[in-house]
């Protein structure tokens, strides 16, 4: 069942009706579908995103109120999202939290019914890329619908430059990693130097023994320095001196930034003199927002950058440790679609048709996104997250728009199990099926075909939708002595419908909790 | 390296079934156990922990220039300390008071101008190094306690080394000896009681997974064993001792947590060996004035209340904390410092020669700092873990668990 191993991989797990459109059109088509997706036709995400509601419960005034809320942010524009942030002080903790909520919202939503499965895993990608934590600044949460919708969502197929121009210019990002602070001079080094670090050329690129011997960097005297160095840093934070967020705030010479919350330059801010950024020399004085542009695309065209992003996208879409060759190919293709509009849709389609791709699959272990969407998504129920979502998936270490660090969640089994997060994991698969936070509507037993009827039959039907292939070791063996319960295993489960519909509840768990589900 | 191995055989469920109605499974801290006596405690404040707005010479022209009011320990307000290095005019940012009634004590011994020798100023690379005990990178290497414990007699220690939290840092990566725990009062398998059984059956083999879910089903088996009960059978409520006040604003809460939990797990006679505990968010590239004393005030008062809370075990307890690296001697422009280099350690416990600072202090004029830029390292990081290890923990193979280290010499704050 290589289709079911696919969709643990490209999807968020095994789904029916995708299943069917894998098969029927096969891989290659199936892939070159998912990498041209189109919003409207996704009747089904579009169905619930239209009619989800939430029951909010808040004080205002000193008075509880009571309201249902659609998700009204969601395409909110600048303005209605600014004059939220604007009246901050007379709203509520929840009314403050709406965009962003939100957003975690939708997210969730579209893991779980949206047609165009790996735009979401690839969105999921960049979100970890360029990862930002709302928590840094009161405007985040409030502007983090055009950041999800203007930045990410509408590169993340595109073209790298214009993401990361996008991504350098975004309010969330200003404020994330303090450039909206930076002021000449001493700038503020943060953004520039996870932008060398982590955005761009990687740390394996980074030669802090050269520190300022800039020419001695290998390949520097010829204009194609292979790594940066800490005087690159410094020189790079001066370039973007003066990229804030028009966030009314004193500019410290007498005046104001303008009120919209939008990105804005300001020449007041800017270190304006010369500098030289990997070996490049700028000269002093140029036009507005130029030292920051020309700094982004030195980084965005960079050999580097190419291989840095290429080995991260293999980890994330093959495996921990990719294949050199494969990560060197996709690497080169990266440089060779520098300037096409869908260099990275490119990338990634080449990834998914590499050999190594297919040979990978069932090796990677899930993170929280993908064991509990899996989890939801191959049961089949109705399930509507609410908050409560939230603090699973953060206990359980996956932080929506709020993990701390600018390195975004790790992508290796190593930190994904330890003794807390493999017992969060198992008991997680409680939580959902027996539904103690409301979210789940599903009913096991109906959801089996009449002629599945055996203790064998039923664990059958379970293995096949939620592994979609046989299962390994002992795991059937296993699944089936616990539904029969001493019974006979070939025979319709004995004991009272409360006793057999308890124990297939707690068997479909069980399942969930075996080591062939932790695999995709 | 030996662990008892407990209930072999015998179903999670039967264990659990037999332990309903004991309310309290609390032993003496002393039993018989032949579990190494010791504990050593590795704090590591993640994020650039600003050791020149902690501890500093405060008349030093070079300080006073560099910085900013708000950023810097002024002369009339910082704690001024005995034995300083060189004899200087180190005072302790005023937050810190109760860590200073334990230096008084002589329990605590500052290290300052201390870290990495590798010169990196991202925070990955320099916490990725630190927790695997190295100065360069090196592939697919265990933390550097995950060594150490690979070459110890464990005795017959349930839970040899914890990091009390939701993650596993790299210090405790690489054997499968060591457990992270959240919260202990949570850790038990929900659903059918047979579940353990069946679990410990289906992971069998090698591999990450499959030694993780075997260590995990142990360690819940241990903690359901000793964990205090009341009398409706739920794990009781954790009461600090010695009158130890732990800080619970939501700021510091989830730190006090981490100690806390700690502290119980210790208590719970587990034979906790070695433990992390993690304290994050000390990158502060602005707002450094406000957000600086405001971590500092938690983290001291958090830090006294757990040494409080532990004062029965003060005799075999050592705690070491440390940063990934310092911050900039020079503000930015947005009231923030960058990332530096020389940082602070800290060594709490009965056995610490404290009252004292270690370490040499390199100066802050120009020439003085590394790369005309930062404060420079003057003792390796490596040379505090060295000592700890060799003399709280007896330890023989500092080469293996520090690779690369030749030789050291000791600061002799032990």
């Amino acid at each position: 069942m290589l289709e079911a191993l696919l969709l643990q991989r490209i999807a968020y797990g095994i789904k029916p009706n995708e299943l069917a459109r894998l098969k029927e059109i096969g891989f290659e088509a199936y892939i070159d579908e998912q990498l041209s997706p189109v919003d409207a036709e996704d009747a089904e995400l579009l169905k619930v995103l239209k009619s989800y509601k939430v029951e909010a419960e808040f004080k205002k005034n000193g008075r509880q109120v009571k309201e249902t809320w659609g998700l009204d942010y969601l395409n909110a524009d600048n303005k209605k999202l600014w004059t939220l942030y604007q009246n901050r002080k007379e709203l509520s903790h929840q009314e403050k939290n709406r965009p962003s909520g939100e957003v975690v919202i939708a997210t969730w939503l579209r893991a779980l019914y949206s047609k165009w499965q790996l735009r979401e895993i690839i969105v999921d990608f960049w979100n970890n890329h360029f990862n930002i934590s709302i928590d840094a600044h009161d405007a985040m949460p409030i502007l983090l619908p055009i950041h999800d919708r203007e930045v990410i969502r509408k590169h993340a197929l595109g073209n790298f430059k214009d993401f990361l121009i996008a991504v350098a210019k975004s309010p969330c990002m200003l404020y994330y990693l303090d450039n909206a602070l930076s002021k000449a001079s001493p700038a503020n080094e943060n953004y520039a130097r996870e932008l060398f670090e982590l955005h761009t050329l990687g740390a394996k690129h980074y030669f802090n023994h050269l520190y300022n011997r800039w020419r001695e960097v290998p390949g520097a005297l010829e204009g194609k320095p292979e790594g940066y160095i800490d005087e690159d840093v410094y020189e790079a934070a001066r370039a973007f001196t003066g990229w804030t967020v028009a966030d009314g705030r004193h500019d410290e010479k007498g005046g104001h930034l303008p009120d919209t919350g939008e990105f804005y330059y300001f020449e007041g801010w800017h270190d304006n003199y010369q500098k030289r950024v990997l070996g490049v020399e700028f000269n002093s004085n140029q036009a507005p927002m130029e030292d920051g542009l020309k700094v982004l695309e030195l980084v965005a065209y960079h050999p580097a950058t190419a291989y840095h992003i290429c080995y991260k996208l293999c980890r994330r879409l093959v495996e921990d440790e990719p294949n050199e060759g494969l990560v060197k190919q996709a690497a080169a293709l990266w440089l060779a679609q520098k300037e096409a509009p869908d260099q990275i849709k490119q990338v990634i389609r080449f990834i998914l048709t590499h050999k190594a791709f297919k040979a990978s699959l069932g090796t990677k272990v899930k993170r929280p996104p993908e064991l509990i969407f899996s989890y939801l998504r191959s049961l089949g129920g109705n399930f509507m997250p609410n908050q409560h979502l939230f603090w699973m998936f953060a206990i359980s270490g996956y932080r929506y728009f709020a993990w701390p660090t600018p390195t975004g969640h790790p992508d290796t089994a190593e930190y994904w199990l330890n003794s807390s997060m493999l017992l969060m994991r198992w008991n997680m698969m409680q939580t959902l099926l027996e539904d103690w936070h409301k979210m789940m509507d599903i009913d096991l037993i109906a959801l089996q075909p009449k002629a599945v009827r055996t203790c064998n039959e039923i664990v059958d039907f379970w293995i096949e939708r939620l592994l979609g292939q046989a299962a390994k070791g002992e795991t059937r063996l296993r699944l089936v002595n616990f539904l029969a319960a001493g019974g006979v295993e070939d025979d319709i489960p004995y004991g009272e419908e409360r006793e057999v519909k308890y124990r297939i509840y707690q068997m479909v768990t069980l399942l969930a909790m075996t080591p062939d589900f932790q695999y995709r | 390296m030996q662990r008892r191995e407990f209930i072999i055989g015998c179903s999670a469920g039967v264990a659990l079934t037999a332990m309903n109605g004991v309310q309290s499974f609390a032993f003496a801290p002393e039993n018989n156990s032949n579990a190494p006596k010791e504990i050593v405690i590795f704090l590591f404040l993640r994020g650039g922990f600003d050791a020149l707005h902690f501890l500093a010479p405060v008349s030093d022209k070079n300080y006073q220039d560099a910085r900013p009011k708000g950023l810097r320990i002024e002369e009339n307000e910082g704690l001024a300390l005995k034995n300083t290095l060189g004899g200087l005019d180190f005072k302790l940012h005023p937050k810190a008071a109760p860590l200073k009634e334990i230096y008084d004590s002589g329990k605590l011994a500052f290290i300052h101008a201390c870290g990495l020798t590798n010169g990196t100023r991202s925070h990955f690379d320099a916490m990725d190094l630190i927790e695997r005990g190295l100065v360069e990178k090196q592939g697919g290497a265990e933390g550097w306690m995950a060594r150490y414990l690979q070459q110890t007699n464990l005795g017959d220690a349930m839970i040899p080394a914890v990091a009390s939290g939701w993650e596993m840092p790299l210090s405790l990566v690489g054997n499968n000896l060591s457990a992270s725990i959240g919260n202990v009062a949570e850790f038990d398998l929900k659903g059918d009681k047979r579940f353990a059984g069946i679990l410990k059956h289906l992971y069998q083999g090698e591999g990450l997974l499959n030694k993780t879910a075997q260590q995990t089903l142990e360690t819940i088996q241990y903690i359901q064993q000793q964990i205090p009960r009341k009398a409706n059978n739920k794990p009781a409520d954790y009461h600090a001792e010695h009158g130890a006040d732990y800080p619970m604003e939501w700021q510091i809460k989830g730190f006090s947590e981490s100690l806390m939990n700690l502290a119980r797990l210790i208590k719970m006679d587990l034979g906790v060996h070695l433990a992390t505990v993690d304290f994050g968010g000390w990158d502060m590239h602005d707002n450094q004035n406000y957000l600086f004393p405001q971590k500092l005030d938690a983290l001291s008062r958090a830090l006294a209340a757990f040494y409080n809370d532990m004062s029965t075990y003060h005799p075999r307890l050592t705690i070491v904390a440390m940063s990934e690296f310092g911050r900039r001697l020079k503000a930015n422009k947005s009231m923030g410092t960058d990332h530096g280099y020389g940082g602070v350690a800290m060594v709490m416990g009965g056995k610490v020669k404290g009252g004292k600072m270690y370490g040499q202090w390199p100066g802050l004029a120009n020439e003085e700092l590394d790369n005309r830029v930062d404060l420079k390292v003057t003792t390796d990081y490596r040379y505090i873990l060295a000592e700890l290890l060799e003399k709280r923990l007896a330890s023989t193979s500092l080469a293996t668990i520090l690779p690369g280290l030749e030789k050291y010499e000791a600061l002799n704050f032990l």
